[in-house]
C-alpha cells in the first residue's frame, strides 16, 4: 500500500471524506481481492482494478473463502438464491467459472449442476474460460462507438498482439467488446477489470496498458 | 352456478368454471389456439407468444394459455390482429429454423410445420445467414438438433417439475441460447426422458431408436396398452408394414396421464419377432407335424376325452382377460383343476415423482390383476422361473397359455395324458405336447387388461397375425363349446362378455364401459405387494 494520500477519484464522494487514504477506503485485512469486512463505505462497491493471482486449480471456498462463502449464505433466505454471489466468489478465486466450479457449487447448494450451468451461462459477467490478469472490456455501444470505440479496440489488440477474446501471451490482457457501461458521457469507456477508463483515445491505451503491466503484482 | 363464467369465443357463447384459461376454454367450443410452452401436464411459462388472442377491451394481446378466463370477456382467436400477431411470431421462428423437413423426423406431425403452413407467410424475408449448432447427443435416447429448437421449454420443465431431475437447462442467452445438459451428464440413468421426446414440439429432439425409420404419415395409430407392467399405460401403437415401429404415450389422466416410462416405450421389438408359429402342430414322439385347425381341435377334444386324472394349467399374467376367462372356461370343463401362473417382478418401483399415481410398478406383468380375479394362483420366483413341478408331473391333462417356459426341459409334460401348448412361438418346454397352437400376441388381437387397481382397459389390433395364429380366446372358446355344446364367443365382446357372466367382478361391465378411458372392476383388488 502506498503512503501517499489516496484521492478518492470522486465514486465515493458521497461520503463527504476527500482525505482518506488508500488503505481506509480500501481496508487493511483481505480476503483474496476483497476487505475482510467491507472496508470503508466509500468504497464497499469497488474492486480493486489488479487482481489478485489467479490459480484455477486451487480448491474452492477453503480457509477464508469458506468463511466468505458462508457469510454469502447467511444474506439470503435460500440456498438458491446464494447462487450469484457464488458463483462470483468462485470467479473470483479462480478466475473463471470451470465445469469443476459449477459442478461444485451446485454440490454446495443442493442445485443441479444443469441449472447452475444455465445461470453461468446466462450472465455475461461470468467468464467461462480462463481470462488474463487483466479483462479489458471496451463499450462499443453507440456513443462510444460514435467517438471512436472501435479504433480503441483496435489499438488494444495491437498492443496486445491478439483477437478478441483471447488472452496475451503473457498472460497480461483479454480484451473483449462489451455493450454500454453506462458511462454514455465518457466515451470511450473501458472498464478493465472493475476500474473504469473514461474518455480513453487509442494513443493512450499503450500507456494504460504499460501502467497495469509495471503495477501489477 | 356461482363458479361458472359466460365468456364468447369466436362468436361462441360459453359457460367455463372460473380459473379456465382462455386456450382450455377454446378447446371446447373445437378452436386450438397454436401454441408450444403450453402443456397440460406442466406450468406455463407463456414464453412463446404463439397462443396469444385478441381480448376485446384489453390494450394488448392476451397470452391464452395463463389468461383465464372472465365474466362477459368477448375473445377472438381468429381476428386479423390475432393472426398478424401469429405470422408475425411465427416468422421470428423460422430466423434460424433450417428447414430441413424432409430430413426431419419430426416432418408430417411437426408443429411449427403445422402452424407455418396454415398461418404463417408464404415466403421467407430473411436475408442474413442462419446461425448453427449442429446436434447434440443427449445420452439415453434423445439426440437433439438445435437449430430446430424453438426454445418452449417444455423439456425443460418436464425434467425439473415432472421427472423432477434437473438435467436440462438453457445455456447461453438471446439468440444463442441452446438446451443443453451439464455438459457431458446427458440423460443417462433417468427412467422417464423418452417423453421429452414426445413433447417436443418441433423436430428438436428426437429418438434415436426411431431416427429416419419411418415418416410420420406412414403410421397407423392403434389404441393399446403397455405390457411392461401392472401400471396398464395407455399407448398408441405406431406400425408401419406389420410391425410395430414405435411406442407413443396415450392420454389418460386415470392412469398415465401424458407420460410413459423408456422400459416400456421401448419394449417392443417382441411384437415383431418374425419366428413366429405359424401352424397348429401336432406332435407324436419325435414327429411333428403341421395341421389344420379342424384337425388340431378335434385332436384336443378327442385326447382329453381318452384322459383322466383332471386337468392342470399354466396361464401367463400376459395374457388378456378374455384369454384366461377362456381358459378358465375350458379347464372348468374339462372337469376343472388348478391354474397357475408365474410373473416377473422388479426389485424396486420407478416411479414419475412429478405425477404420483404413475410408476413402472415392480409387478411386471400386465394382467395380474385379471388373472387373481379368475383364481389363478402364482406360482415360482420374481424372475418368472420355477413353481412348475406340479404340473410337470400331472399325469391327466396339461394345458399351457402363453407361458415360455424357459426354465424346463425337454421332457416337460411327457407324463401328461394330453399336453397342449397355446404360444407364439414353438419352445423347448412343448417340446413333449401332443399340440401346440399358434396364438396372437396382443398387438394382434382385440382384447382387455386388468391394472393394478382393477381398471379393465381395452387394447386394440394393431398387427396382423401370421399364418394361422388366432386369438387363444377364439381356439380355447371353440374347445369349450364343442365339448359343452354351448355357443362360441365370436368376437373379443362377447368372449369379454362371457367372462362376465362367470367371475363376478366383470360382471356388468361392457366393452361399451370401458371405452378408451377403462372402467373400475366390481371387486375392490388388493394393491399390496405392488
Amino acid at each position: 500500500m502506498s503512503e501517499t494520500p489516496f484521492r478518492n477519484p470522486g465514486w465515493a464522494g458521497n461520503t463527504g471524506e476527500f482525505d482518506l487514504t488508500e488503505e481506509q477506503v480500501r481496508g487493511e485485512d483481505f480476503v483474496g481481492d476483497r476487505p475482510a469486512h467491507g472496508g470503508h463505505a466509500s468504497g464497499a462497491g469497488a474492486m480493486p482494478y489488479m487482481l489478485a493471482e489467479k490459480n484455477p486449480d486451487v480448491a474452492l471456498f477453503e480457509g477464508e473463502y469458506q468463511e466468505r462463502f458462508e457469510k454469502i449464505l447467511t444474506r439470503y433466505p435460500t440456498k438458491q438464491a446464494a447462487l450469484l454471489p457464488a458463483l462470483g466468489l468462485a470467479q473470483e478465486i479462480r478466475g473463471y467459472v470451470s465445469p469443476d466450479s459449477m459442478d461444485r457449487v451446485a454440490e454446495l447448494l443442493d442445485l443441479s449442476p444443469a441449472y447452475v450451468r444455465g445461470v453461468a451461462t446466462f450472465y455475461t459477467m461470468y467468464n467461462k474460460r480462463p481470462v488474463g490478469r487483466h479483462l479489458v472490456q471496451v463499450c462499443t455501444n453507440i456513443s462510444c462507438n460514435l467517438n471512436g470505440a472501435d479504433e480503441v479496440v483496435e489499438a488494444f489488440l495491437r498492443y496486445t498482439d491478439t483477437e478478441l477474446g483471447e488472452t496475451s501471451e503473457d498472460g497480461h490482457f483479454t480484451v473483449i467488446e462489451a455493450e454500454c457501461l453506462a458511462a454514455c458521457g465518457f466515451p470511450t469507456c473501458v472498464q478493465i477489470n472493475s476500474r473504469y477508463f473514461e474518455n480513453v483515445t487509442p494513443d493512450q491505451v499503450p500507456q494504460i496498458c504499460e501502467r497495469l503491466k509495471s503495477e501489477g503484482k | 352456478m356461482a363458479d361458472m363464467v359466460k365468456v364468447t369465443i369466436d362468436g361462441h357463447e360459453l359457460e367455463v368454471p372460473k380459473g379456465t384459461t382462455i386456450l382450455e376454454a377454446a378447446k371446447r367450443v373445437g378452436t386450438e389456439v397454436p401454441h408450444y410452452c403450453y402443456h397440460p401436464g406442466m406450468s406455463s411459462p407463456a414464453m412463446c407468444r404463439l397462443c396469444l388472442v385478441d381480448v376485446e377491451g384489453a390494450p394488448k394481446p392476451m397470452p391464452s394459455c395463463v389468461t383465464t378466463v372472465m365474466d362477459g370477456q368477448v375473445v377472438h382467436t381468429q381476428s386479423e390482429k390475432a393472426l398478424a400477431n401469429r405470422q408475425g411470431v411465427l416468422e421470428f421462428y423460422l430466423v434460424n429454423h433450417p428447414l430441413d423437413c424432409p430430413i426431419c423426423d419430426m416432418s408430417g406431425e411437426c408443429n411449427l410445420q403445422d402452424y407455418v403452413h396454415e398461418e404463417g407467410r408464404k415466403q421467407g424475408r430473411g436475408r442474413e445467414p442462419k446461425r448453427v449448432f449442429g446436434r447434440d447427443d443427449f445420452g439415453g435416447d434423445v439426440l437433439f438438433y438445435g437449430d430446430r429448437c424453438v426454445m418452449c421449454t417444455r423439456c425443460v420443465r418436464f425434467m425439473s417439475e415432472v421427472e423432477q431431475d434437473d438435467r436440462l437447462t438453457v445455456v447461453e442467452r438471446g439468440n444463442r441460447s441452446v438446451i443443453d445438459t451439464f455438459f457431458a451428464e446427458g440423460l443417462d440413468g433417468t427412467n422417464w426422458h423418452g417423453n421429452i421426446v414426445d413433447i417436443c414440439p418441433v423436430g428438436a429432439l428426437v429418438s434415436k431408436d426411431f431416427l429416419h425409420k419411418a415418416r410420420a404419415w406412414d403410421l397407423t395409430h392403434t389404441p393399446s396398452i403397455c405390457t411392461s407392467c401392472s401400471q396398464g399405460c395407455n399407448i398408441d401403437l405406431h406400425t408401419r408394414d406389420n410391425l410395430v415401429q414405435r411406442i407413443k404415450p396415450r392420454e389418460n389422466l386415470d392412469v398415465n396421464g401424458w407420460w410413459i416410462c423408456d422400459h416400456g416405450r421401448h419394449d417392443y421389438e417382441w411384437m415383431n419377432r418374425g419366428d413366429r408359429l405359424e401352424a397348429p402342430l401336432a406332435r407324436d414322439g419325435s414327429t411333428s407335424r403341421a395341421t389344420g385347425w379342424k384337425d388340431a381341435l378335434r385332436g384336443v377334444l378327442d385326447g382329453a376325452a381318452a384322459s383322466s386324472g383332471g386337468v392342470r394349467a399354466i396361464a401367463s399374467a400376459g395374457s388378456s382377460n378374455e384369454d384366461l376367462g377362456a381358459l378358465r372356461a375350458l379347464v372348468d370343463a374339462l372337469g376343472g383343476g388348478e391354474i397357475v401362473y408365474r410373473s416377473a417382478r422388479a426389485a424396486d418401483e420407478i416411479p414419475l415423482k412429478g405425477y404420483p399415481t404413475l410408476a413402472r410398478r415392480r409387478d411386471l406383468a400386465p394382467n395380474t390383476t385379471g388373472a387373481n380375479l379368475m383364481g389363478m394362483t402364482r406360482v415360482g420366483g420374481d424372475d418368472a422361473t420355477g413353481g412348475l413341478e406340479g404340473v410337470a408331473s400331472h399325469e391327466g391333462v396339461v394345458i399351457v397359455l402363453g407361458d415360455r417356459l424357459d426354465d424346463v426341459g425337454a421332457d416337460f409334460g411327457e407324463k401328461a395324458s394330453l399336453y397342449v401348448y397355446l404360444g407364439t412361438h414353438d419352445v423347448p418346454g412343448a417340446s413333449a405336447a401332443h399340440f401346440v397352437l399358434p396364438v396372437a400376441t396382443h398387438a394382434e388381437s382385440e382384447g382387455t387388461f386388468t391394472n393394478r387397481e382393477g381398471r379393465v382397459q381395452r387394447f386394440e389390433p394393431a398387427l396382423q397375425a401370421p399364418g394361422m395364429a388366432r386369438p387363444a380366446w377364439l381356439v380355447l372358446g371353440a374347445l369349450t363349446a364343442e365339448r359343452t355344446g354351448g355357443g362360441v364367443a365370436r368376437t373379443a365382446p362377447d368372449a369379454f362378455a362371457a367372462l362376465g357372466s362367470t367371475v363376478p367382478a366383470f360382471s356388468g361391465i361392457g366393452y361399451g364401459d370401458i371405452g378408451s378411458r377403462g372402467a373400475v372392476v366390481n371387486e375392490s383388488v388388493s394393491l399390496t405387494g405392488d
